[in-house]
């Protein structure tokens, strides 16, 4: 990792909740490993709508990222507890108001919910910005003020990628099912937020599967 | 976790065999624990661990198991497995891996293995079968002794008929009746404690004057010998035969879950080919022989389902068609009486070869020591007609070519043939070489080695580095081309308006079979089988390792393919036929198919490359 990733760290980490500033200090030791030996976890969340301000996260899919393998025996589906109905967007997700009555995480215990399950791991995201954005509308006493831990965004890798191969990327072709169709991974016709977290991490998996796993884990990084 | 969240997962493991098996909720522990990774092309193989073996689903991609030596043992695509075999027998792991196409595997751990094997006696019944499988592929001399190793497993009844120890015998008997047994188990408690067979209603019951009245107890044979599924069928037959009796139970884990009857083994063996040729060397009148060949198709079924080599179905079924030969030969000459000279009853074209499948016809010719007189042409007319004759009734129909000993024409002594074979080579025409493809592949069924010998090596001489015979020769093998098209798609085959599907044999095994001879011909190599003949290119070098080893893959492949697809005809009640319809087949069979014919495209290149360069 250069001096300027750890400055960066450490500046990113001021003035953190103490949980949060434990995540980031939990991140240092991990960025100049090899890929290969770093724990991840691929992360996916379903939220009522597209606006981290007016919207709400309804439920998060956690999937352990260990030795190259996605560990399903570790996996978790949380349902959160959200104001108001899920109104239309259960036609995407599934999850109608009724699933959200029992078992569910209230919103302002879901931050801490899920950094402690996320220490010393880095975290997988297909399109990172917008679960940040979501995450970040979380943080007591200064919501709003961004998350900026460093994570892996698929959909980024894939960009690089393709703009690699050639510069106008079609409409659509970063999509979660698009990127995975050209890994010849299989169609899940389910969605939730587990089995959308495991479609990313699969899709992570393709990715870097022809890549030499000494490579430190930092050259797959997105830093917000 | 409920359960609706690993749906597709879930689905997938519900779909494949043995996981449909399993009870829900050992479905659902599957999903729940499976650990997924992606191999890549690029890496080569798959990272096997002798100390964490795992059980590999393949979800999507394609691989390739082969042995410490290389050789190819399976191929994989979604839904098959590997993996296994060391975590069934604890061993470390000396096969690898190839990794064909990219792919995702689901890993599921050796201890939710072995709950699910005994948790669900399907489950471990599969993975015995494909450890066994895989083991006799891995024996790379595996034979005929295999078939009487069968388990009994594979030939009990499943779910006997039981009665509880208290039943009344009449009862008893009664079921008995309906399932139209002669035995049945006596239950007490879930426990087996005694077996109630027809003899025991006889002595026990009726001679002792006891009314229907008594309860089975009284009357079973109580603390039977019993047998465990995973016997083989021999130590079964040794049981019956020590202790006298004719039923045997089956217990697996010490519960009773089948019967086993001396007739279920007597039926299974029949139509094993050691006891099958062996029947046909105690007839003793072509009549009875003709009833004897009915078994065939039994046996052919039967040598598909054990899933033995194609190679070595066809040598079977031509030791069997060898045996009739000669059995009807000594059966003829007993009527006829010892015959004036020696001969030799020469096989031609799949018989030669050793690779008969299904409705072969016959190919067959008869080379004497000295030119007949009279008396002697007169005598073999005679035999060679009883022969042929009897070799059609057998179902071998007679040649529509008329390429058989009871015609004059190929009933020759050793110097006609001599000079025939000479014709042939020195003026390679088009009917001359058809011919070729049917006489170059010829074996000695029945007569003098030594005279055969003396016609064969005459012809090798002939042949060998014989440039423009083998011109021509390769010429003519390169007349058809395996059926793919410019896109590299199946070109089938078209009746008028019918679409028959592609041609397994006259666009695959007959054109390895052709590359195989021009090879053999042009280096003097005396083998006709074209395994073999494939075997000794690659000893001598004239073949790479590789590329003999490709087309000996593609051959194997190609009359797995016609074997299995004429199994499923037979099992159809359709007319048996080589065409194959492609929507018949998984992807990853498509797959390999094209794999087989484009060595055979490869290997036919090559063989332009070498024999017909100069013309």
């Amino acid at each position: 990792m250069s001096p300027w990733q750890q400055l960066s760290l450490a500046w990113r980490a001021r003035g953190a909740a103490p949980l949060l500033r434990e995540y980031y200090q939990s991140l240092h030791p991990l960025l100049q490993r090899p890929l290969s030996d770093v724990s991840l976890v691929a992360v996916d969340m379903e939220m009522t709508g597209l606006e981290p301000q007016q919207n709400q996260i309804i439920s998060v899919g956690l999937v352990p990222l260990i030795q190259q393998r996605l560990q399903l025996a570790t996996a978790e589906h949380q349902l959160v507890g959200i104001s108001g109905s899920v109104g239309q967007s259960a036609v995407i997700h599934g999850i109608v108001d009724r699933h959200l009555q029992a078992q569910t995480l209230a919103q302002q215990h879901l931050l801490s919910w899920l950094l402690q399950r996320v220490m010393g791991k880095l975290m997988i995201f297909h399109h990172a910005p917008l679960d940040l954005a979501f995450l970040s509308a979380l943080v007591p006493k200064a919501p709003g003020s961004a998350l900026r831990f460093p994570v892996v965004d698929t959909l980024q890798i894939e960009r690089r990628r393709l703009l690699r191969e050639r510069h106008i990327l079609p409409q659509g072709c970063l999509r979660l099912g698009a990127c995975r169709q050209r890994y010849h991974l299989p169609v899940y016709a389910a969605h939730n937020a587990l089995m959308d977290a495991i479609a990313c991490g699969e899709l992570f998996l393709a990715q870097t599967a022809s890549i030499d796993p000494h490579v430190a884990v930092a050259e797959f990084l997105w830093w917000p | 976790m409920d359960e609706s969240e690993l749906l597709p997962i879930r689905n997938f493991l519900a779909e494949i065999a043995p996981f449909n098996e399993l009870p829900a909720e050992l479905l659902e522990e599957c999903s729940r624990s499976v650990s997924i990774g992606y191999y890549s092309k690029v890496s080569g193989s798959v990272p096997l661990s002798s100390e964490n073996p795992m059980l590999y689903i393949v979800r999507s991609g394609a691989f390739e198991v082969r042995n410490a030596e290389g050789e190819l043992l399976d191929r994989l695509g979604a839904g098959d497995y590997f993996g296994f075999p060391s975590l069934m027998s604890g061993e470390s792991i000396s096969n690898k891996v190839l990794i064909l196409e990219d792919g995702l595997v689901y890993h599921l751990t050796l201890s939710l293995f072995e709950k699910l094997r005994a948790g669900c006696r399907a489950f471990d019944r599969f993975f015995n079968r494909a450890y066994a499988k895989r083991l006799r592929h891995q024996k790379a001399s595996h034979n005929v002794a295999l078939m009487t190793a069968n388990r009994i497993s594979s030939l009990m009844v499943m779910a006997p008929v039981s009665v509880d120890h208290k039943t009344p015998v009449c009862d008893a008997a009664k079921l008995m009746r309906k399932h139209r047994v002669s035995s049945a188990l006596v239950i007490d408690n879930q426990k087996l404690v005694g077996i109630l067979t027809d003899r025991d209603l006889r002595n026990r019951v009726l001679a002792e004057g006891l009314n229907g009245n008594v309860p089975v107890y009284q009357a079973m044979t109580s603390a039977p010998v019993t047998i465990d599924a995973n016997a083989l069928v021999f130590e079964a037959m040794l049981q019956m035969s020590q202790h006298n009796i004719h039923h045997l139970p089956v217990l697996e884990n010490g519960q009773p879950v089948g019967m086993v009857t001396s007739t279920d083994i007597i039926r299974s063996q029949s139509s094993q080919p050691i006891f099958l040729i062996g029947e046909i060397e105690r007839q003793q009148d072509v009549a009875s022989l003709i009833h004897v060949s009915k078994q065939i198709p039994l046996l052919l079924q039967n040598l598909i389902g054990a899933d033995a080599r194609a190679e070595e179905i066809g040598r079977i079924l031509t030791s069997v068609t060898d045996a009739l030969t000669r059995r009807l030969i000594q059966l003829n000459q007993a009527l006829l009486g010892e015959p004036p000279l020696a001969f030799c009853w020469l096989a031609f074209g799949s018989q030669g070869r050793q690779d008969q499948m299904a409705c072969s016809d016959q190919d067959n010719g008869l080379l004497l020591a000295k030119e007949p007189d009279a008396a002697a042409t007169a005598y073999f007319d005679a035999l060679t007609h009883a022969v042929c004759s009897g070799l059609n009734d057998c179902g071998y129909v007679f040649c529509p070519g008329d390429i058989m000993a009871q015609n004059p024409a190929w009933r020759m002594s050793l110097e006609n043939w001599q000079q025939k074979f000479s014709g042939w080579v020195n003026t390679p025409e088009p009917k001359a070489l058809m011919h070729a493809s049917i006489f170059f592949d010829m074996r000695c069924v029945f007569g003098p080695e030594s005279l055969f010998t003396a016609l064969q090596n005459q012809v090798l001489a002939t042949t060998c580095d014989n440039d423009i015979f083998l011109a021509a020769l390769a010429g003519n093998a390169l007349s058809e081309s395996p059926p793919l098209g410019f896109f590299r798609q199946f070109v089938l085959e078209r009746d008028g308006s019918e679409e028959k599907g592609i041609d397994l044999k006259h666009r695959g095994s007959v054109l390895i079979n052709d590359i195989a001879r021009v090879y053999a011909l042009s280096a003097g190599i005396n083998e006709v089988n074209t395994a073999k003949r494939i075997r000794v290119l690659i000893a001598q070098g004239i073949l790479t390792r590789k590329d003999g080893l490709n087309l000996a893959d593609a051959l194997e492949f190609i009359a797995h393919m016609r074997l299995a697809n004429q199994g499923r005809q037979y099992e159809n009640r359709e007319a048996l036929s080589n065409y194959l319809r492609p929507q018949a087949l998984s992807s990853l069979m498509r797959h390999q198919l094209r794999d087989a014919f484009k060595v055979v495209h490869d290997a036919q290149a090559a063989l332009k490359l070498k024999f017909m360069r100069s013309f």
